[in-house]
């Protein structure tokens, strides 16, 4: 009772390094990629700092001049924040492994009279850590690196940098306490299976409403813009973005549940009515996962969209010797934002494929007492691939011709110098985006062999 | 019963089988026949081998050591394929749960092995009610798994592990999960079904209520099956 | 068991003579041993002697002469009583299966080998019951009656099963003693 806060802490990480040892090898799984997660937020975050800390012109020694200017310093800082959401989406899908088995856990600790915040402390303990791992692989090279670009850097560079360094464990640290307000709660945990019934509520909706009237104010003060100016910080392109994604999302979901609801009614296949049924039994779950991989096929087919009338542009132009800058200049800036939308491309099928593996995981007994009964592997395989393939056939198809139609304003509005460039490469991007979801969602199947061995049923 | 003068030809027969899980030996020569239309017990505290011994006879589970024959065929030298043809036609398969899709409602769930075998759904579904009917679950046909009881849960798998009329069913603790009156009315649609339809059955349970539906008990302890004792 | 309390219960429901009251008891009470004749008039003279039932007259429709009982209001009385009291729960542990296997040790006897015997024959048992309970057209109280029978010989063996598996223990305590 009279322990001090510093004994108590002790006690508690003591007990977090005690459930993180005796775990089984997925918990390890999920502090690996959660600490590559908060390596990459780090670093990304790193970068926004020292971009941030230089003040006015300076002659920067690498990046073609985009990095000169305080206003396209800040550009490029704005992409790499953009690419914190992906990071983010991702690191919250790391939290999700093995959410069942921590959820049982953590419950079991309040049966076992762990208080409230006691528990909560006991899970930012055992998460935190991970994200600080990750914080400190990305500081250590972050540090000599500013060094060597910049012989002397500011204090206030020195600040941002520690500041991010910390804040991203802790920030991790909140968000996995987050997580567990069910846990924390109700000690009995949420081991009862309860269908999910909410859809994108009131919070999305209001966030859409509010992107909408944001977009169209910032849509038409921007009439007055040229395009070039547009193509390289607009924040009215990232509004719009953003908006078609929300309402991919709320249409992911909405279609996989009708989706489901029809062919489970007329499925004669065993796979496609497994499928079927999945999908209208919970197509939130699926509607969650797929969020990310329709944002980026919209930025990714619009950006490629863009890149197409954009590059079209700078060449007429240089040809026509109106182009003021080195041709690098923008062409870094166009390959920096696609390595950007390259790794948000990545971070979201790993995201998809540990969404997959961790969904196969935590119905590992299930699937082995199916197959025992004779239901045969492949009809689940199938039923595993048709889950990732239905839903995301349409809500990719309405994302990429979103994103194209990003592409086509584009060029409407340039073509007065381009002329007519069609951006026709942008309907490759959700071709592209849907193949490699489908591979990353195969990714799972040899778990799905290992998973549905008789050894899995002595397990309950 | 299979008969030829005074000797019986066993329906299955598992003979020394020997089975390790890492360094844990599940069984270590046990041996166990059941004839066409028996209703056999196997019993035994948890951890004696019972579950391991079903998988293997059953050929979920491949033995290590020792045979398994199913009217005259060799079930461990078979392919993966076949056995997954055999559980799903002439074995039936119940567990204490987790064997049906929870997503599934429970007429799809029975329908299950018919749309495997290629029926429509159509006729898989009116086939699929006449079963619930039999155990009486119909009124239950177009809930899930996780909202019917558990008893109820259990009949719908039993009817599915019945619907296709097999030589046999593997029953593994299918009353574990479930108080004396659900376990009742399930075993007694179990024995009452199998009767009917001359279907053996392989009960393995812990509790000696349940298996006394059956017509004979074999014990096991520490991964053998051991001689249940002298009838006076 | 009281044989006077529920012979006074059968006639409860009107008056009865003594084979009628034998079949109605091996009727209600399926799994019960079948009560004896002889038992059930020696009974009912007893009930007369007490004042708890009385002879209500004679029949003999052609066949022997058989004598008619009635309950009194005594034995209404004795009837409510006895029905409200509990049961005493196990006052005394006979237990002669427990016995068998004390004496096996004490006399260098088998006790495992007679736990096994011991084990089969319940399960035999336990099984005719739950083939009668489970023949088509059982009626409840043939199925409450096997059920508890079941239950109690379900305690014995899981009794049998714990001991047979301390059977070292308790030699080395039965031989030190």
């Amino acid at each position: 009772m009279s322990a001090g806060p510093k004994a108590r802490l002790g006690a508690d990480l003591r007990m977090a390094w005690l459930l993180t040892r005796g775990s089984d090898r997925r918990e390890w799984w999920r502090i690996g990629l959660t600490a590559g997660g908060a390596a990459l937020a780090t670093g990304i975050g790193l970068a926004i700092v020292a971009l941030n800390s230089l003040d006015g012109y300076y002659s920067v020694s690498f990046g073609d001049g985009l990095l000169d200017s305080a206003s396209d310093r800040r550009n490029v800082s704005v992409v790499m924040a953009l690419l914190l959401v992906p990071v983010l989406g991702f690191l919250g899908q790391c939290a999700r492994i093995g959410a069942v088995h921590r959820d049982r856990r953590l419950a079991a600790l309040r049966l076992a009279g762990a208080g409230a915040w006691q528990v909560r402390r006991i899970a930012a303990l055992e998460s935190g850590p991970a994200c600080l791992a990750g914080s400190l692989t990305a500081t250590a090279p972050g540090v000599p690196l500013l060094l060597h670009l910049w012989a002397r850097p500011t204090a206030l560079a020195w600040a941002g940098f520690a500041l991010v360094a910390v804040a991203v464990p802790v920030l991790g640290a909140a968000v996995s306490v987050l997580s567990l307000r069910h846990v924390v709660a109700s000690p009995l945990g949420w081991v009862r299976r309860v269908r999910p019934v909410w859809g994108p509520g009131r919070a999305l909706r209001a966030v859409s409403a509010l992107l909408g009237v944001a977009g169209l104010l910032l849509g038409l003060s921007t009439f007055t813009g040229g395009p070039v100016r547009l193509a390289l910080g607009p924040p009215a392109l990232f509004v719009v973005v953003l908006l078609v994604g929300a309402a991919t999302v709320s249409l992911a979901g909405t279609a996989a549940r009708r989706l489901g609801g029809v062919l489970a009614s007329r499925a004669q296949s065993p796979a496609l009515l497994i499928a079927a049924e999945r999908l209208r039994e919970d197509p939130w779950a699926a509607a969650r996962t797929h969020a990310a991989v329709l944002l980026v096929t919209v930025v990714g087919a619009g950006f490629v969209g863009v890149r197409q009338v954009l590059l079209e542009t700078l060449h007429t132009m240089r040809r026509e010797g109106t182009l003021s800058t080195d041709l690098g200049y923008y062409t870094t800036g166009i390959d920096l934002t696609a390595a950007a939308i390259l790794v948000a491309l990545a971070l979201t099928l790993t995201g998809l494929a540990v969404g997959t593996v961790e969904s196969l995981a935590t119905r590992r007994r299930g699937l082995a007492a199916q197959v025992a009964a004779g239901v045969p592997q492949r009809v689940l395989a199938r039923a595993l691939l048709l889950e990732t393939a239905l839903p995301l056939a349409p809500a990719v198809a309405v994302a990429g011709v979103g994103g194209t139609a990003i592409g086509f304003w584009y060029a409407s509005l340039a073509s007065h110098r381009s002329g007519t460039v069609l951006p026709y490469a942008a309907l490759l991007v959700p071709l592209a985006v849907y193949a490699a979801c489908l591979l990353a969602a195969a990714t799972s199947l040899p778990l799905l062999r290992r998973s549905v061995r008789p050894a899995e049923l002595r397990h309950s | 019963m299979n008969t030829k003068g005074d000797i019986t030809v066993p329906l299955l027969e598992g003979r020394g089988l020997v089975k390790a899980y890492g360094p844990t030996e599940a069984l270590r020569g046990a041996s166990v026949r059941l004839d066409a239309g028996e209703i056999l017990a196997v019993t035994g505290t948890s951890g004696s081998g019972k579950s391991t011994l079903l998988h293997c006879l059953a050929g979920i589970a491949g033995p290590d050591e020792g045979s398994v024959s199913y009217g005259g065929e060799r079930l461990d030298r078979l392919p993966e394929k076949r056995l997954s043809e055999l559980r799903r036609t002439e074995f039936g398969v119940v567990f204490q749960f987790g064997q049906l899709i929870p997503e599934l409602t429970a007429v799809d769930n029975v329908a299950l092995p018919l749309l495997l075998a290629g029926l429509t759904r159509a006729d898989a579904h009116t086939r699929a009610g006449e079963w619930l009917e039999r155990f009486g679950v119909r009124g239950q046909a177009g809930l899930r798994p996780g909202e019917m009881s558990g008893g109820q849960a259990q009949r719908t798998a039993l009817a599915r592990a019945l619907i296709t009329g097999p030589k046999i069913v593997f029953a593994d603790e299918p009353t574990g999960a479930l108080d004396s009156l659900a376990s009742e009315q399930v075993m007694t649609a179990l024995v009452h079904t199998a009767r009917e339809s001359g279907t053996a059955v392989l009960l393995i349970t812990h509790d000696a209520q349940v298996a006394a539906y059956a017509d004979r008990e074999v014990r096991m302890a520490d991964g053998a099956v051991v001689p249940v004792g002298v009838t006076a | 068991m009281s044989i006077r309390h529920i012979l006074l219960g059968l006639l409860a429901g009107g008056p009865s003579h003594g084979y009628d009251l034998k079949r109605r008891h091996d009727e209600r009470f399926p799994e019960a041993r079948p009560l004896a004749y002889g038992q059930v008039y020696t009974t009912l003279q007893r009930l007369v002697r007490d004042g708890l039932a009385e002879v209500e007259g004679t029949d003999s429709d052609g066949g022997p002469e058989r004598t008619r009982y009635r309950s009194t209001e005594a034995g209404a009385r004795e009837l409510a009583e006895w029905a409200g009291q509990i049961a005493p729960p196990a006052p005394f542990v006979t237990n002669e299966i427990f016995a068998k296997v004390v004496v096996s040790i004490l006399s260098g006897g088998d006790p495992d080998t007679y736990l096994r015997a011991q084990r089969a024959a319940h399960m035999a048992r336990m099984r005719e019951l739950t083939a009668v309970k489970t023949a088509k057209g059982a009626d409840l109280a043939t199925v409450l009656s096997a059920d508890y029978a079941l239950n109690h010989l379900d305690a014995d063996l899981r009794w049998m099963t714990t001991t047979a598996a301390r059977l070292t223990t308790l030699t080395a305590e039965v031989d030190s003693a």
